[in-house]
C-alpha cells in the first residue's frame, strides 16, 4: 500500500500546527518521523489515523484520494495508529480490549468469547510474549499494556502501522522482540511509521527519516546517509543549535536553599541531593522513572518519608500543598491544560491565585492591588497579553505559562519547581522561558526543572540528575550533561553492563 | 493587544461594554425582554403590587438559588433542597411551637440546614460520592423523615403564634400611605448582595470559582478544595433553613409531604437563565438574582395566559434545557 499525504496544513485556533507538509509511505517500508516535541509529528499522524481533520491537504491511498474522517474508517484502510498515552479500558479483561469496536460475534449475535481468546493467544504467540488473554488490563505491568496495544494493531489485517515513542516503557529485552516481529511483517508488505526520541533505536530499526521543525517539513532521506549528530541538527536547526551552545553561567551560591536526603515515595526510592540559592538542577528520566512522583512529593502533592529541609529549616512530611507554599516553593505544574490553568477564569483571577493562599489576610479583594501585582509580573515576566480581565485561554501557551509562572513571583517562592514547563509551547517561547529560568536564577532562586528534553536540560541546568526505575542512576555535572550520557543512564544501560 | 504599556485600564468602550452584554451578560437582555413581554401581556404589571408580589413570591427560591449558584459555580449539583426546606420548615415550626420565640426557631433552621449541608458535602468530598447521588440520597432521607415524624400531614403553628410570625412575610416598612417595602424583598435584596460581594471579591469565592473550573489546578495553587466543596453544601443547607423560616411564615404550616417540592428544578432553572455554566467555573450572582426574577416572571406571563400551573415542572425543565443548550452554543462558538 502506498500512502501519500500532501500539502498538509492544520491550524488549532490561531495556532498553525502544521504547514504544507508532504509525507510518503510504501509499501514494506519503515520510516522514522521525527522532530521536537510539539513539532507536529503526532498532530500529522493524527491526520492519517483519522482523529483530526486536516485545515488543507489531502491523503492519496495507492493515488486515490480518500477522506479519512473517523477511526473507524482508517481502521477499515488498514492503518492503525498506537498512540503513546495507551488507549485501554483497565476495567476489561486483555482480549475484550483487543477486539473493542470489532467484536466477533456468533450466528445469534452474541460475543464468541473462545473465538476471540483463541485469536488473542495467537497473536501474543506469533509476538512471543507471555500474556494471558482473560487477565484484567488492570493487573497488567505498563510494558504489557504496551505489548497489548501493538497487538492489537497486528490482529487485524493491517497495511499500516504507526508507532508514537512505543518503547518508553519496554526493557531492551522487549525492544528486541519487537524489532523482529517488525521486520517480520515488514517482509509480507506491512509498512510502519515510527516516532521516537532514541537515536540508536530509529538508526537500527529504521530505513528512511521525515524531520519535522515547528510544523515544517524541514528534511528527509535515509538513514544511511547521515550520523546522529546530523540528525539532532536537523531537529532543532543550525540557528537555534548555536544558540543552544551559547555560553552558560552558573549563578550557583554558597547556601543551600533546599535540601533532600533519603526520600522515599511511590514511585521513588532514596533520593537525596541538594540545591543552592541560584542554581537550577535539572532532573530526567523515562516515563514511570519517578520523575514526575519526586515532582509531586516535593510541593506536597503525595506523602513520602525522609527529610526535605527548606533554609535549613524541616518541612514535616505529610504537610499539605499550602503548608509547602507557605515554605517558599513554587511549582509550574507539568500538563498545564489539564493541571495548570483555570480556563474559565481571567488572567487575574489565575495569577493570584496562588497569593490569596499564601500572603493574602483582608476580608475583601481589592482590585487595586491585584492590578498593581499582575503589572508587576508582567513587567518581570514579559507576559504579553491584552486585557487582564479576558479568559487565560485568550493567551497564547507560552504566555499561559509565564501567567502561572507570575503566580510564584507573587508569593516570593525561593524554591522554583519547573515540571516539564515547555510542553507544547512553540520554539520562540521556548527559549524565553530557559532565559527566565536563567533570570531568576541569577536573582537567587533555586530552580529544580523536571524535564524529559535533553536540550531543555543542556540548556538551563548547572547539574543534571538521571533517574532510572525511581532511583538516582547518576548526577552529571555540566560538563557531562550530554545527549548520549543522558540516554546512557536513563535506558539504565550502565546497569545491565554490570550485571551482564 | 491593547495596553501593553500602561499602567492603569481604560478600556472600557461602548464596544467593549455591547461585547461583554452579549457573551458574559446576555442575561441582562433577557431579563429586559421579559419585562417587557410581561409588561404587554398583564396590564397591571408595573403596578407596585404587582412588582412586590413578585419578590415576595421569588424569595425563597431567591435564597436557595444563591447557594445553588455556589454549588453549581464549584462544579457540583444539589437536588435535595426541596426535601431539605420541608424536614427544617417541619421541625422549624414544632421548636417554634414549643418556644414561643421566632428567633430561636430562625437560629435553630439555620443551624439544622448548615449541620445538612455539611453531611453532603462530606459524603461528596470525604465519601467520594458523586453530588448526584449523594444529594439525591438527602433528598430521600429529609423527606421521608418529615412524613414520619409528620404522618405525612402539616405541622401547624399554633394559633396563638400565627398573627406575629405571619408578619415576617406579609409586613414590610412602610413607604408613604398604603405602599410598602415588603420584609422578603429587603431580605432577599440583601442577601443578594451579599453573596454578590462573597462571590466577586472574597478569597472564598475566588476559591469556588477556581475549584469549578479545575480542580486539580486549584489544589496545585494551594486551595483546600474539600473545605470548599464542604462549604457550598453547607451554604445551600443554611440558605434551606431559611428558606423553610419563609415558608413556614407563609403559609403558616408545612405540609410533610409536598412543602417545596420541585424546589430543586426551580431553583436549577433559575441559576441555569442567570448564565451560570452547569460545568461550573462561570457565573455571576447578578444572573442568578435576575433568573430567580425571570423564573417568577415566566410563570406570571404563562398564568396570564391561562397555562395550568400543573404545567411548572414541565416549564422548569423547558427553561433548564433551553438556557443550557444556548450555552452550549455560545461556548461552541467560542472555543470552536
Amino acid at each position: 500500500m502506498l500512502v501519500e499525504m500532501k500539502g498538509i496544513t492544520k491550524d488549532f485556533g490561531p495556532v498553525r500546527a502544521l504547514d504544507n507538509v508532504d509525507f510518503k509511505i510504501d509499501a514494506g517500508e519503515i520510516i522514522g518521523l521525527v522532530g521536537e516535541n510539539g513539532a507536529g509529528k503526532t498532530t500529522l499522524m493524527n491526520i492519517l489515523a483519522g482523529t483530526y481533520f486536516a485545515t488543507k491537504g489531502d491523503v492519496f491511498i495507492n493515488e486515490e484520494k480518500v477522506q479519512i474522517n473517523n477511526i473507524r474508517v482508517a481502521n477499515l484502510l488498514g492503518i492503525r495508529f498506537i498512540r503513546q498515552e495507551l488507549n485501554l479500558c483497565n476495567d476489561l479483561q486483555v482480549f475484550e480490549n483487543m477486539f473493542l469496536a470489532d467484536e466477533i460475534k456468533n450466528k445469534y449475535g452474541l460475543l464468541n468469547k473462545k473465538e476471540m481468546i483463541q485469536q488473542s493467544e495467537m497473536v501474543f504467540k506469533r509476538m512471543n510474549v507471555n500474556i494471558d488473554p482473560e487477565s484484567i488490563m488492570r493487573d497488567l505491568q505498563a510494558a504489557e499494556k504496551q505489548l497489548v496495544e501493538i497487538a492489537k494493531a497486528l490482529l487485524f489485517k493491517c497495511e499500516l502501522i504507526i508507532m508514537d515513542e512505543p518503547t518508553t516503557a519496554l526493557s531492551t529485552h522487549e525492544i528486541t522482540n519487537l524489532f523482529k516481529i517488525m521486520r517480520l511483517l515488514v517482509k509480507e508488505g506491512v509498512s510502519f511509521i515510527y516516532i521516537s526520541h532514541k537515536m540508536p533505536e530509529l538508526f537500527d530499526i529504521c530505513e528512511k527519516y521525515y524531520v519535522l521543525r515547528d510544523g515544517k517539513l524541514v528534511s528527509q532521506g535515509e538513514f544511511e546517509d547521515i550520523d546522529e549528530n546530523d540528525l539532532t541538527e536537523m531537529m532543532i536547526g543550525r540557528y537555534l543549535l548555536d544558540e543552544e551552545f551559547s555560553e552558560h553561567t552558573n549563578s550557583s551560591r554558597e547556601e543551600v536553599a533546599i535540601s533532600v536526603k533519603n526520600l522515599f515515595g511511590k514511585g521513588f526510592n532514596n533520593i537525596t541531593f541538594d540545591v543552592h540559592k541560584g542554581e537550577v538542577l535539572a532532573i530526567t528520566g523515562l516515563q514511570g522513572s519517578g520523575r514526575d512522583d519526586i515532582a509531586d512529593a516535593l510541593f506536597g502533592e503525595v506523602s513520602f518519608s525522609g527529610l526535605l529541609e527548606i533554609d535549613g529549616k524541616q518541612i514535616k512530611p505529610g504537610s499539605n500543598i499550602r503548608k509547602f507554599m507557605k515554605r517558599g516553593i513554587g511549582l509550574v505544574p507539568r500538563m498545564r491544560k489539564e493541571r495548570g490553568i483555570h480556563n474559565d477564569l481571567s488572567i487575574y483571577d489565575n495569577i493570584n491565585m496562588a497569593y490569596l493562599n499564601t500572603k493574602f489576610k483582608d476580608l475583601l479583594i481589592s482590585n487595586k492591588k491585584v492590578h498593581s501585582r499582575y503589572i508587576q509580573s508582567k513587567k518581570a515576566l514579559d507576559i504579553r497579553a491584552g486585557n487582564p480581565r479576558n479568559a487565560i485561554t485568550s493567551l497564547s501557551g507560552g504566555n499561559q505559562q509565564k501567567v502561572i509562572l507570575g503566580k510564584w513571583l507573587e508569593t516570593d517562592a525561593d524554591v522554583l519547581l519547573f515540571d516539564n514547563p515547555t510542553q507544547g509551547i512553540d520554539v520562540g517561547t521556548k527559549f524565553e522561558i530557559y532565559h527566565l529560568i536563567a533570570k531568576l536564577a541569577k536573582q537567587g532562586k533555586a530552580i529544580i526543572v523536571f524535564s524529559p528534553e535533553f536540550l531543555e536540560i543542556y540548556k538551563v541546568a548547572d547539574k543534571c540528575i538521571v533517574l532510572y526505575k525511581g532511583t538516582i542512576n547518576v548526577v552529571l555535572d555540566r560538563e557531562d550533561i550530554t545527549e548520549k550520557n543522558i540516554m546512557y543512564y536513563s535506558t539504565g544501560a550502565n546497569l545491565e553492563v554490570e550485571n551482564a | 493587544m491593547l495596553n501593553i504599556k500602561g499602567e492603569k485600564y481604560k478600556d472600557i468602550t461602548a464596544k467593549y461594554i455591547f461585547k461583554k452584554l452579549v457573551s458574559e451578560y446576555s442575561f441582562i437582555l433577557s431579563f429586559v425582554l421579559l419585562i417587557i413581554i410581561a409588561g404587554i401581556v398583564n396590564k397591571n404589571f408595573f403596578t407596585w403590587t404587582n412588582l412586590s408580589n413578585i419578590f415576595i413570591q421569588s424569595s425563597m427560591i431567591g435564597l436557595i438559588a444563591m447557594g445553588m449558584s455556589m454549588v453549581i459555580s464549584a462544579g457540583e449539583i444539589d437536588i435535595s433542597v426541596g426535601s431539605q426546606v420541608a424536614l427544617i420548615g417541619g421541625f422549624g415550626i414544632l421548636v417554634l411551637n414549643i418556644t414561643g420565640s421566632t428567633v430561636i426557631m430562625i437560629l435553630f433552621c439555620a443551624v439544622f440546614g448548615f449541620l445538612i449541608g455539611t453531611i453532603n458535602g462530606l459524603l461528596i468530598t470525604k465519601g467520594g460520592m458523586p453530588s448526584m447521588i449523594a444529594t439525591m440520597a438527602m433528598m430521600g432521607a429529609a423527606r421521608s423523615i418529615i412524613n414520619h415524624f409528620g404522618s405525612g400531614g402539616p405541622f401547624t403553628v399554633s394559633r396563638e403564634l400565627f398573627g406575629t410570625f405571619r408578619l415576617l412575610a406579609v409586613g414590610g416598612i412602610p413607604l408613604w400611605g398604603n405602599v410598602k417595602i415588603p420584609y422578603l424583598m429587603i431580605i432577599f435584596i440583601i442577601v443578594a448582595i451579599i453573596f454578590d460581594v462573597i462571590m466577586k471579591q472574597t478569597k472564598l469565592g475566588k476559591h469556588i470559582y477556581a475549584v469549578g473550573s479545575n480542580e486539580t489546578s486549584a489544589r496545585l495553587s494551594g486551595v483546600n478544595v474539600d473545605l470548599i466543596k464542604i462549604l457550598v453544601f453547607a451554604i445551600t443547607g443554611l440558605m434551606c433553613g431559611l428558606a423553610a423560616v419563609i415558608y413556614a411564615s407563609r403559609m403558616t404550616a408545612v405540609a410533610a409531604a409536598s412543602a417545596a417540592s420541585g424546589y430543586e428544578m426551580e431553583t436549577i432553572a433559575a441559576v441555569a437563565i442567570g448564565g451560570t455554566a452547569m460545568s461550573g467555573g462561570r457565573g455571576k450572582i447578578l444572573g442568578t438574582f435576575m433568573g430567580v426574577l425571570m423564573f417568577k416572571m415566566i410563570s406570571n406571563i404563562l398564568t396570564a395566559a391561562d397555562v395550568s400551573t400543573f404545567l411548572n415542572g414541565a416549564i422548569s425543565g423547558a427553561i433548564i434545557v433551553i438556557a443550557v443548550l444556548m450555552q452550549n452554543y455560545q461556548n461552541r462558538r467560542k472555543y470552536g
